[in-house]
C-alpha cells in the first residue's frame, strides 16, 4: 500500500513540473467556464431574485436550487436591487401571497419561471411529485448545457490517461523504469501506483466542470461511479501506448484517436432517432453518456446507473483481456 | 552467491549469442571483475543476473534465488548501478533517492549521506536534468548503495568520471568490500579491477576466456620488464629488457657496464597488457 502512494506521489510531484500536464489539467476547466458563458448567454437558464425577510429560509434554499438569491432585510433594499440594470426579480409575502416584483426589462419566460418555482414550493407541502414536472419543463438546462457538460465530462476521461502515458514515456525515455525493476515493489503495485491518477484526475475534472456549470442538486457520488469506470478505458490505453513509445508527443497523437469513437458515440446518441441507439452499444463512451445523461436530468436510478457501468466493465474487461499481454511484455 | 552454468543469451533469439555458454561463481564477499571489450556481453550478463533480460538458456542462481523465476524480495539484498545513468529528471537528487528508498522492505541509508559520499549535497535540491553526465552517474550509483546491498551489480561505475570522482567511487566501493558486500564489478579500467577485485574475468564474444586473481595473473603472464634510458656519445638511447630472458639479461648488463645511464626502472605488467596477451585483444 505504502509503496502504490509512493509511486502515484511521484507521478503527481513529477506532472505538476510539467507544463503539458498542467495544460491537460486546466484545459477541462476553462472549456466548462466557456460553456457556462455560452449557456448562460443562449437562454434563460439562471434567474436571478431578490428576496426580503419575508421569506422564510427553506424557500430562499429552494430557490437557490434553480437561481441566484439575494437577500436584503427591507422590501425597500429589494426594490432598489430591482431597479439596477440587470435581470433581478423581486420576491415578497405578505400573509399567505407572494408578490413578484419587476422592473419591465425582465424576460417574460422568467416570470412564469418564478411563478412556477414559487407554485411548486407550495405544492410541495402537498407531497406533490415536484421534481418530475420541474425537469420536464427543463428550464435550467438547455440542450448546451445538457448535452455540454456531459459530453465535456466523457470527452476529459481520457486526460487521465494521458497523464499516465505522459508519465510512462518518460519513464521509459529515462530508463528509470529499469531502476523500478531492480528495486523490491512487484509489478502490480507498480501498475496500480501508476494508473490511480488516471482515476484520480477525471473525477476531480468531472465534480470541477459540474459544479462550475451549475446542474444543482445532481447524484454526485452517481457521477463518480460512471467516471471510475469510463476511466478504465482510458487508463488502459494509456498504459497500451506508454509501454510501447518513447515520444511523447507520438504517444499523445496516438491517444488523441480515442476522441473519434467518443465523439462518434456522443454526437450518435444525441442525433440519432433511438431506433438506430443499438449501432452505437459496441462503445463504453455511450453507456457513459447515457448513464450521466440521466444523472445530470436528475432521472437516474442506482440499478439504471449499475446496468450502464456492468456494460462499460464488461466492455473494458474483454479489450483489457486482449491487451494485457502487450502491456505487461512493455513494462519489461 | 552467484551461480552461473552454462549462460546463454541471444538478443536476436538465435544463435547469435551476446552470451555464450558463460560458466562463473562468486564467493559471498567476493569482488568480482568482470573486463572485456565493448560489446563483449558484459552488460548482458549483468542484465540477466538482475532480472531485467529474461533467462533464456542455462542456470543462474542469484543471493539465492533462481533467476528463472525469482521473487521480488530478492531486490531487498540487491544493488543495481546502471552504465547509462537513469534517474527522474524532473524530481531532485534528494526526491530521487528518497523515492526509491520507500521501495525497498529493508532498512536504508539516509540520501544525504548518499550524497554527501558522492560528492552531490551541494546540488542535493537541484532537479537531476540540470546534472551533467557524471553527476548523473554519481547518483545511479549512490542509489544502489541506498538499501545497503548485500550483492552489488557495479556496470561501469567510474567511467566519464574526472579522475578524482572516480578515485573517490573506487574507495566506496573499496570501503563496502570490506564491510563485506559481495561485488560484481564491469569496467574498463584495469587499475581500478587490479585494485579492488579479489578475481576477474576476461570476456570477450560473449564468451568468457579466463578467471584468476590478478596476482596469479601476473605471476603466469606478466614477465618482469626493465626500461632503461642511457648516453651513447651525445645519443639518448631507450631500451627496454626482459629479466626473465638470459640473452636480455646479458645486454642489460654489457649497457650498465658500459654507457652512462639516465634513467631505468623495472615495470610490471598491467592487467591490461595481461588481457591483450590472453586475448589477443585490446580492451576499447
Ligand atoms: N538491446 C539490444 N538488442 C540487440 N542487441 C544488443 C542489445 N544490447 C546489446 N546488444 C548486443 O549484444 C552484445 C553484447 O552487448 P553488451 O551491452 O552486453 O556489451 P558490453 O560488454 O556491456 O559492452 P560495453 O563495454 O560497450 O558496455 C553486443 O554485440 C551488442 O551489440
Ligand atoms: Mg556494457
Amino acid at each position: 500500500m505504502k509503496k502504490i502512494f509512493t509511486i502515484t506521489m511521484r507521478d503527481i510531484v513529477s506532472s505538476l513540473r510539467d507544463s503539458m500536464i498542467i495544460y491537460i489539467i486546466i484545459f477541462p476547466f476553462i472549456l466548462a467556464v466557456i460553456l457556462r458563458m455560452m449557456t448562460s448567454s443562449v437562454g434563460a437558464t439562471t434567474v436571478n431574485i431578490a428576496v426580503d425577510n419575508s421569506i422564510d429560509s427553506t424557500m430562499v434554499e429552494y430557490l437557490e436550487d434553480f437561481g441566484n438569491v439575494e437577500t436584503f432585510d427591507s422590501i425597500e433594499r429589494v426594490n432598489k436591487r430591482v431597479n439596477d440594470t440587470d435581470d433581478v426579480f423581486g420576491l415578497t409575502k405578505k400573509g399567505l401571497t407572494y408578490s413578484i416584483i419587476q422592473e419591465g426589462n425582465e424576460r417574460a419566460s422568467s416570470v412564469d419561471l418564478l411563478e412556477y418555482m414559487v407554485s411548486s414550493y407550495e405544492n410541495q407541502n402537498l407531497d406533490l411529485p415536484i421534481e418530475v414536472e420541474v425537469s420536464d419543463i427543463g428550464w435550467n438546462l438547455s440542450p448546451i448545457k445538457q448535452y455540454g457538460g456531459n459530453l465535456l465530462i466523457v470527452f476529459i476521461s481520457v486526460f487521465g490517461g494521458m497523464i499516465i502515458l505522459i508519465n510512462l514515456v518518460e519513464e521509459k525515455q529515462e530508463n528509470t523504469l529499469s531502476a523500478v525493476n531492480v528495486s523490491s515493489i512487484t509489478r502490480t503495485q507498480y501498475v496500480i501506483g501508476k494508473g490511480l491518477l488516471g482515476f484520480m484526475v477525471p473525477i476531480i475534472h468531472s465534480i470541477g466542470i459540474l459544479a462550475i456549470l451549475n446542474y444543482g442538486q445532481i447524484n454526485y457520488l452517481m457521477v463518480i461511479v460512471v467516471i471510475l469506470c469510463i476511466a478504465m478505458i482510458s487508463v488502459l490505453i494509456g498504459f497500451l501506448i506508454g509501454v510501447t513509445n518513447d515520444n511523447i508527443l507520438g504517444a499523445i497523437s496516438s491517444m488523441k484517436m480515442l476522441f473519434i469513437p467518443i465523439l462518434g458515440s456522443i454526437f450518435g446518441a444525441i442525433f440519432l432517432g433511438s431506433q438506430w441507439h443499438y449501432l452505437l452499444y459496441w462503445s463504453p463512451f455511450y453507456w457513459a453518456f447515457n448513464a450521466l445523461n440521466s444523472i445530470i436530468l436528475k432521472e437516474a436510478t442506482w440499478s439504471g446507473v449499475l446496468l450502464n457501468c456492468s456494460i462499460i466493465i464488461l466492455i473494458t474487461g474483454i479489450i483489457f483481456a486482449l491487451l494485457s499481454k502487450k502491456i505487461k511484455r512493455g513494462l519489461n | 552467491m552467484i551461480k552461473v552454468e552454462n549462460l546463454f543469451y541471444s538478443y536476436t533469439k538465435d544463435s547469435k549469442y551476446a552470451v555464450d555458454d558463460v560458466n562463473f561463481e562468486v564467493a559471498k564477499g567476493e569482488a568480482f571483475g568482470f573486463l572485456g571489450p565493448s560489446g563483449a556481453g558484459k552488460s548482458t550478463t549483468q542484465g540477466i543476473l538482475t532480472g531485467l533480460l529474461p533467462m533464456q538458456d542455462g542456470l543462474a542462481e542469484v543471493a539465492g534465488y533462481n533467476m528463472k523465476n525469482p521473487s521480488r524480495k530478492m531486490f531487498n539484498k540487491l544493488g543495481v548501478s546502471f552504465e547509462q545513468s537513469n534517474v527522474y529528471g524532473k524530481l531532485t537528487a534528494l526526491e530521487n533517492l528518497e523515492f526509491y528508498r520507500k521501495l525497498f522492505d529493508v532498512e536504508t541509508i539516509e540520501p544525504n549521506v548518499l550524497l554527501e559520499i558522492v560528492g552531490l549535497s551541494h546540488v542535493a535540491n537541484k532537479k537531476a536534468s540540470t546534472f551533467s553526465k557524471g553527476m548523473k552517474h554519481r547518483l545511479t550509483f549512490a542509489r544502489s548503495m541506498l538499501n545497503k546491498p548485500e550483492l552489488w551489480f557495479l556496470d561501469e561505475p567510474t567511467t566519464g568520471l574526472d579522475p578524482a570522482i572516480a578515485n573517490q567511487i573506487k574507495d566506496v566501493i573499496k570501503e563496502k568490500s570490506k564491510e563485506g558486500s559481495t561485488i560484481f564489478l564491469t569496467t574498463h579500467n584495469m587499475f581500478i579491477a587490479d585494485e579492488l577485485c579479489d578475481r576477474v574475468g576476461f570476456i570477450i564474444d560473449g564468451v568468457l576466456k579466463l578467471i584468476d586473481s590478478p596476482r596469479n595473473l601476473k605471476l603466469k603472464y606478466g614477465q618482469k620488464l626493465v626500461d632503461i634510458e642511457y648516453k651513447d656519445g651525445n645519443e639518448i638511447k631507450k631500451d627496454s629488457f626482459s629479466l626473465i630472458k638470459e640473452e636480455e639479461r646479458l645486454k642489460l648488463n654489457h649497457i650498465i657496464n658500459n654507457y652512462e645511464i639516465e634513467l631505468m626502472h623495472t615495470k610490471e605488467a598491467t592487467l591490461e597488457e595481461i588481457f591483450i596477451k590472453v586475448t589477443g585483444r585490446g580492451l576499447v
